[in-house]
C-alpha cells in the first residue's frame, strides 16, 4: 500500500486516469467514431455536408443560428457593459449583494427560466391576461413564438454570464491609472475610453465568446420561446436524432455547428488588446493554441464567482459624482436586475395561486400546486430520479475530478495545459454535439436508456467542472506546504489527508455543488441518452410545458429555484468566500 | 554504501530523538535540468553541529543543493550520506530532518500549536509530551501566548520563529534554512540573527543555510561555501574567507573589492603573485590623505599612489570615495566619525596601504 502511495507521488499524471477513462469511453471515442461516419469512412467523401450544404433550409438554419447568437451576444454586451460597469464602481457591501443576485440567475436551471417567459409572454400568459382584464385587447397579443420572445428570453438567460467575467476583468483593473489619466488633464470620459474601456476587453472579449458560443447550441429555448421561422441548428440536429437517427447526416450537422464554434473562436479569440498576443510566441503557434486558451478561460470565467477572493480589489468610486448621473445608473441596475429576477420571482408568487390556472396577480393564495407535485407519483418520482443521479454525479464527478485536478497541478507544464484542454472539452463544445456523443458511447456499452447511462453523460462535463475549480483552488495552493510536511515525516497519504485536502476542501465541496446543480439542470443530453424509461424533472417540466401549461410545473419550477439557492449556501458555508483566515500564510513583512 | 535498511533507520531515529547532530556528506554530486547543470560535481562535508551556509548568486544552485539534501530533488549523479548512511533511497518523509521554508510553509488552516504538533505528531510521540515540548517550545521562542492563533493573526516575525519552532521541536539530527531572513525589514533581520545564532548553540544542531546575503552568511555562519554557477568557489570560515579570497568573483561577492587588473603602475607586495592572478586590496585597508601631509611610522611598509577625488558618497557611519588612480577607480571606506579632512571631488589625495594586505585573487 505504502509503496503504492510512494509510486503514485512519482507519476501524478496516473491520477488524471480514471477522468480520461471516462471521457474517451463516453465522449471521446464517439465524437471521433461520429466524425469519422460523418466524412463517410472508410469511404471517405463529403457526401454528408454535401447533402446538409445542398438544403437551402439547412443553410437558412444555419445562418439564423449564426445570427440570432450574434444580436443575443450583442444585447448582452449592451445591457451587461454599463451594468458590470456600475456595480463594480458600487460600495463593496452593495457590490457582492448584487453580484450574488447575479450569480442566483446563473445557477438557475435555464429550462426553469424560460418556462418564466411561457408564463409571462403566453397567450393566456400574465401580460396577455393582464391587458385583457383592463380591456385593453380584445384578444391575446402575439407575444410569445417570436423572435422577439426568443431574444427576451436568450438575453435574460444569457446575461449573468456577460456580466460576470466583465466584472472580473474590471476588479483587475488598477484604479490609479484613471486617476493618473485625470492627473494628465482627462476628462472622465476620456479617462474612460482612453484607459477603462482598452483595459476592460479582455472582458468584453471573453464574455462575448462565452455568450455567443453557448449560444450556438441553444435548444430548449428557442424551442419553447421561438417562432416556427426561429429554429436553430440544436432544434434540428436533436428532431433529426428523434425522427431517424441516421448517424452519418447527424454527425454532419453537428460537425457544422461545431465547426462555426471554432471558427469564430479563433477569429475574435484573437488579442485585440494586443498586450499578450505580440509576446514572442510564434503567430503559427498562437494561431493554434489561442482558440483552446479561450476556451480555457471562458470556462474558468464561468467560475468567476467562486473565485470571490480576487473581488477584494481595493474600492473604487465612480469617477463623475454628479447626481444626475448618479440617479440614471441606480435605475438602470435596478432594471437589470428587475429583468434577472422578476420572471423567477413572478412564477413562485404564482405558484402559491389559489386560482385554477396562472395567473397574475393570483385571486388568492393556496398550496394547491404543492400539493399536486408531492400528491402525483409521476411528479415526485421524477424529482426523486433526478436528485439520486444528481447526488451519484457529484459523487462520481468530484472524486475523479479531484484527482485528475491534482494529478494535472503536478504535471509537466506543458502537458497540463494539453490534459486540462481535453479534459475541459465536454463543456466548450455545443452541448447538442456532447449529447450526440454521449448517445453513440452509450449505444455502445449497451447502457442506453439506464440510470448508468445518464449518470456517465452526465459526469463528463461535471468532472470538467470539478476540475476547473479544484484547479483553480490548487493554484493558490502552496506546494511547498507538502514539502513542509513532508519533511516533517509525513508520508505522501498522510500528506495529502492531512494538509492537502483541508486546505483545498473549499474546491472540492464547490465543485460538488457545480457537479450537482449541473446534473439536475441538464435536459438537452439527458433527452438524448435517456430513452423513454427514465423521465427526470427537468424532461417531465419540459415535456409539460410543451404539452400543456400546469401549474403544477410552477410549484415545480419555484422548488427547482430553491436548489441554486441552497447550493450558494452551501458554497457559503464551505468557505468559499473571501476571509481573512483564508489568507495565505505569507510573510507579512509590514508587520 | 547501501541505502537505510529499517536498522538503520531505527537506529537513526534513535538518535534523531536525542539531540545527536548528524554529519553529511555531498559525494560528486551533480543535478542536471535538462542540459544545464543546477549543482555539478559537489563534494562537501558538512560537520557535526556545524552551522554552515551555502552563499552565491541567485541561480547558482543553492536551492537545489538544499532540496537534493531534503529529499525533493534527487540527485542526477552521486551520492549524499548523512550520518554514513547513503540517502538517495529514503524518500524526504522517512528522513529525520528539521527545514525552515523561505515562505514558511506553516499551515494556514492549523493553529500555532497544532503546527508544532505535527512534526511530533508523526514520530509518532504521545500527546501529553507533545503538549510538554509544545509549550516548552512556545516559551522559548517567546510566543506562550500565541499557542491559539491561526498563522494568518501573527505577524511576519512572529510567524518566522514559529517556523523555526516547528523545525527544530522534534529535535531533528540536522536543520536546512532557505533563505531564512529574506523577508524581514533590516531591525527585524538583526534581532532573528541573534536569534537563530542563539538557537543554534543551544540546540548544537548540524545547520545548513542557504542564502545570498553575505552579511547573513558572516553573521551566522561557522563556515561559508561560496557557490557560482552550481560548483564551489571557495569554502572557509568566515573570516578567512573574506580576509583571504581565492577568486575575483568571491573577492567581489563578499564586501566590496579593489581588483587592480592592469593598474598602470606597479603594485607592490609581500606575496609572490601565482600566475594568473590579479592584485587585490579591501577599501578599508587604504588611507587616504592630502598630498603634501607627512607619512606616518610604517612609511617603508607601505605603498604610496596618487588619485583625484571622483565621487565622495556619505552613508552614516561611513565616507566612501570613488578615485581615479592610474587606469582604475578605486574604492575607499572611511568612518565618518574619524574626524579626518573631508575631500571633494577634483582634489588630488594620496593613497597608501601596507604591502601585506594586498592579496592575489584567480581572476
Ligand atoms: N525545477 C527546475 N527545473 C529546471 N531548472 C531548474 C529547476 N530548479 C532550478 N533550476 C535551474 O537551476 C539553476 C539553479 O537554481 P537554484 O538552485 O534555484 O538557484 P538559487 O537557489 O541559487 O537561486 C537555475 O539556473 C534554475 O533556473
Ligand atoms: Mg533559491
Amino acid at each position: 500500500m505504502k509503496m503504492f502511495f510512494q509510486k503514485l507521488g512519482r507519476m501524478p499524471t496516473v491520477l488524471t486516469m480514471p477522468a480520461f477513462a471516462v471521457l474517451l469511453v463516453v465522449f471521446g471515442m464517439p465524437i471521433i467514431l461520429l466524425f469519422l461516419s460523418s466524412l463517410n469512412a472508410p469511404v471517405f467523401s463529403l457526401v454528408n455536408y454535401q447533402a446538409f450544404f445542398g438544403q437551402p433550409a439547412n443553410i437558412r438554419v444555419l445562418y439564423q443560428t449564426a445570427e440570432i447568437s450574434a444580436v443575443a451576444t450583442a444585447i448582452c454586451l449592451v445591457i451587461g457593459y454599463p451594468a458590470a460597469y456600475l456595480m463594480v464602481a458600487a460600495s463593496k457591501r452593495l457590490r457582492t449583494t448584487l453580484i450574488v443576485l447575479v450569480i442566483i440567475p446563473y445557477l438557475t436551471s435555464g429550462l426553469v427560466r424560460t418556462y418564466a417567459w411561457v408564463v409571462i409572454l403566453g397567450d393566456r400568459g400574465l401580460i396577455n391576461n393582464l391587458l385583457l382584464d383592463l380591456g385593453l385587447i380584445s384578444s391575446p397579443l402575439p407575444l410569445i413564438y417570436s423572435r422577439i420572445a426568443l431574444y427576451i428570453g436568450m438575453v435574460h438567460i444569457m446575461l449573468p454570464l456577460m456580466i460576470l467575467p466583465l466584472i472580473s476583468v474590471m476588479m483587475g483593473i488598477d484604479r490609479s491609472l484613471m486617476a493618473a489619466g485625470r492627473s494628465m488633464g482627462a476628462r472622465p470620459f476620456d479617462t474612460f475610453w482612453r484607459i477603462f474601456f482598452p483595459l476592460s476587453i479582455p472582458g468584453v472579449r471573453s464574455g462575448c465568446l462565452l455568450v455567443f458560443v453557448i449560444c450556438l447550441g441553444f435548444y430548449i429555448t428557442p424551442a419553447a420561446l421561438g417562432g416556427i421561422g426561429d429554429a436553430m441548428l440544436s432544434t434540428f440536429i436533436a428532431s433529426q436524432v428523434q425522427t431517424s437517427f441516421n448517424m452519418a447526416r447527424v454527425s454532419a450537422a453537428a460537425f457544422v455547428l461545431l465547426g462555426l464554434a471554432v471558427v469564430v473562436l479563433s477569429i475574435f479569440g484573437l488579442d485585440l488588446s494586443g498586450t499578450q498576443g505580440r509576446t514572442a510566441q510564434s503567430t503559427r503557434n498562437s494561431w493554434r493554441s489561442r482558440p483552446f486558451d479561450l476556451m480555457k478561460r471562458r470556462v474558468s470565467e464561468l467560475l468567476t464567482p467562486l473565485r470571490a477572493k480576487r473581488w477584494k480589489a481595493q474600492l473604487y468610486r465612480a469617477g463623475s459624482d454628479s447626481r444626475w448621473s448618479n440617479i440614471v445608473g441606480t435605475v438602470f441596475v435596478v432594471l437589470v436586475m428587475f429583468y434577472l429576477l422578476l420572471p423567477e420571482l413572478l412564477v413562485v408568487i404564482m405558484s402559491f395561486s389559489a386560482g385554477s390556472f396562472l395567473e397574475f396577480p393570483p385571486p388568492g393564495l393556496s398550496l394547491q400546486w404543492y400539493r399536486s407535485f408531492f400528491g402525483d407519483p409521476s411528479w415526485y418520482d421524477a424529482a426523486w430520479i433526478s436528485i439520486k443521479i444528481g447526488v451519484v454525479v457529484a459523487i462520481l464527478s468530484t472524486i475523479v475530478g479531484t484527482l485528475a485536478a491534482y494529478g494535472i497541478n503536478r504535471t509537466l507544464p506543458r502537458l497540463r495545459s494539453f490534459l486540462t484542454l481535453v479534459i475541459l472539452t465536454p463543456i466548450t463544445f455545443p452541448v447538442i454535439v456532447v449529447g450526440i456523443a454521449a448517445y453513440l458511447g452509450l449505444l455502445k456499452l449497451g447502457l442506453l436508456g439506464s440510470m448508468t447511462g445518464i449518470v456517465l453523460a452526465h459526469s463528463i462535463g461535471a468532472i470538467g467542472y470539478v476540475v476547473v475549480i479544484v484547479a483553480a483552488t490548487l493554484a493558490n495552493f502552496d506546494p511547498r506546504l507538502e514539502q513542509a510536511a513532508k519533511s516533517m515525516r509525513a508520508g505522501p497519504l498522510q500528506t495529502f489527508v492531512r494538509v492537502t485536502l483541508p486546505l483545498i476542501r473549499p474546491g472540492i465541496i464547490g465543485g460538488a455543488v457545480f457537479a450537482f446543480l449541473s446534473s439536475f439542470d441538464e435536459i438537452v443530453v439527458t433527452s438524448l441518452v435517456g430513452g423513454l424509461a427514465i423521465r427526470t424533472l427537468p424532461l417531465k417540466m419540459w415535456e409539460g410545458i410543451r404539452h400543456q401549461i400546469d401549474p403544477t410545473i410552477a410549484a415545480v419550477a419555484s422548488l427547482m429555484i430553491l436548489v441554486p439557492v441552497f447550493g450558494l449556501i452551501v458554497l457559503y458555508l464551505s468557505g468559499l468566500r473571501p476571509s481573512p483566515a483564508g489568507k495565505r500564510a505569507l510573510p507579512d513583512v509590514a508587520a | 554504501m547501501t541505502a537505510y535498511d529499517s536498522n538503520a533507520l531505527a537506529e537513526h531515529d534513535a538518535r534523531a530523538t536525542s539531540h545527536v547532530p548528524a554529519q553529511i556528506e555531498f559525494r560528486n554530486v551533480t543535478k542536471m535540468y535538462g542540459t544545464l547543470p543546477a549543482v555539478k560535481d559537489l563534494t562537501l562535508t558538512v560537520r557535526r553541529g556545524e552551522f554552515l551556509t551555502i552563499l552565491g548568486p541567485s541561480g547558482s544552485g543553492k536551492t537545489t543543493a538544499l532540496m537534493l539534501l531534503a529529499g525533493f530533488v534527487a540527485p542526477t549523479h552521486g551520492d549524499i550520506l548523512i550520518a554514513g548512511n547513503s540517502v538517495a533511497a529514503v524518500p524526504s518523509y522517512r528522513r529525520d530532518q528539521g527545514i525552515f521554508f523561505q515562505s514558511y510553509a506553516l499551515f494556514p488552516h492549523l493553529t500555532v500549536r497544532r503546527n508544532l504538533e505535527f512534526p511530533l505528531e508523526m514520530r509518532g510521540i504521545k500527546a501529553a509530551e507533545r503538549a510538554q515540548r509544545i509549550d516548552r517550545m512556545l516559551e522559548r521562542v517567546h510566543l506562550e501566548d500565541f499557542g491559539g492563533r491561526m498563522p494568518s493573526q501573527l505577524s511576519g516575525g512572529q510567524q518566522q520563529r514559529v517556523a523555526l519552532a516547528r523545525a527544530l521541536i522534534a529535535d531533528p539530527p540536522f536543520l536546512l534554512l532557505d533563505e531564512p531572513l529574506g523577508a524581514l525589514d533590516r531591525n527585524l533581520r538583526e534581532q532573528m540573527q541573534i536569534e537563530m545564532k542563539s538557537l543554534h548553540k543551544e540546540f548544537g544542531i548540524t545547520t545548513i543555510c542557504v542564502t545570498h546575503d553575505q552579511e547573513e552568511a558572516l553573521t551566522l555562519s561557522d563556515r561559508i561555501v561560496v557557490m557560482r554557477a552550481g560548483r564551489i568557489e571557495q569554502t572557509d570560515t568566515p573570516e578567512a574567507l573574506y580576509d583571504r579570497p581565492a577568486t575575483q568573483f568571491v573577492a567581489n561577492f563578499l564586501g566590496e573589492a579593489n581588483v587592480l587588473e592592469n593598474p598602470g603602475f606597479k603594485v607592490e607586495a609581500d606575496a609572490t603573485p601565482p600566475s594568473g592572478a590579479v592584485p587585490m586590496i579591501r577599501p578599508e585597508r587604504i588611507f587616504i590623505a592630502a598630498t603634501a601631509a607627512p607619512r606616518r611610522a610604517d612609511a617603508d611598509q607601505r605603498q604610496f599612489v596618487t588619485g583625484v577625488v571622483e565621487e565622495m558618497i556619505y552613508c552614516g557611519p561611513l565616507r566612501k570615495y570613488h578615485l581615479r588612480v592610474g587606469n582604475n577607480v578605486l574604492v575607499v571606506r572611511e568612518h565618518s566619525a574619524s574626524g579626518k579632512q573631508i575631500f571633494r571631488p577634483g582634489d588630488e589625495v594620496r593613497l597608501d596601504w601596507l604591502r601585506s594586505d594586498v592579496r592575489f585573487v584567480a581572476a
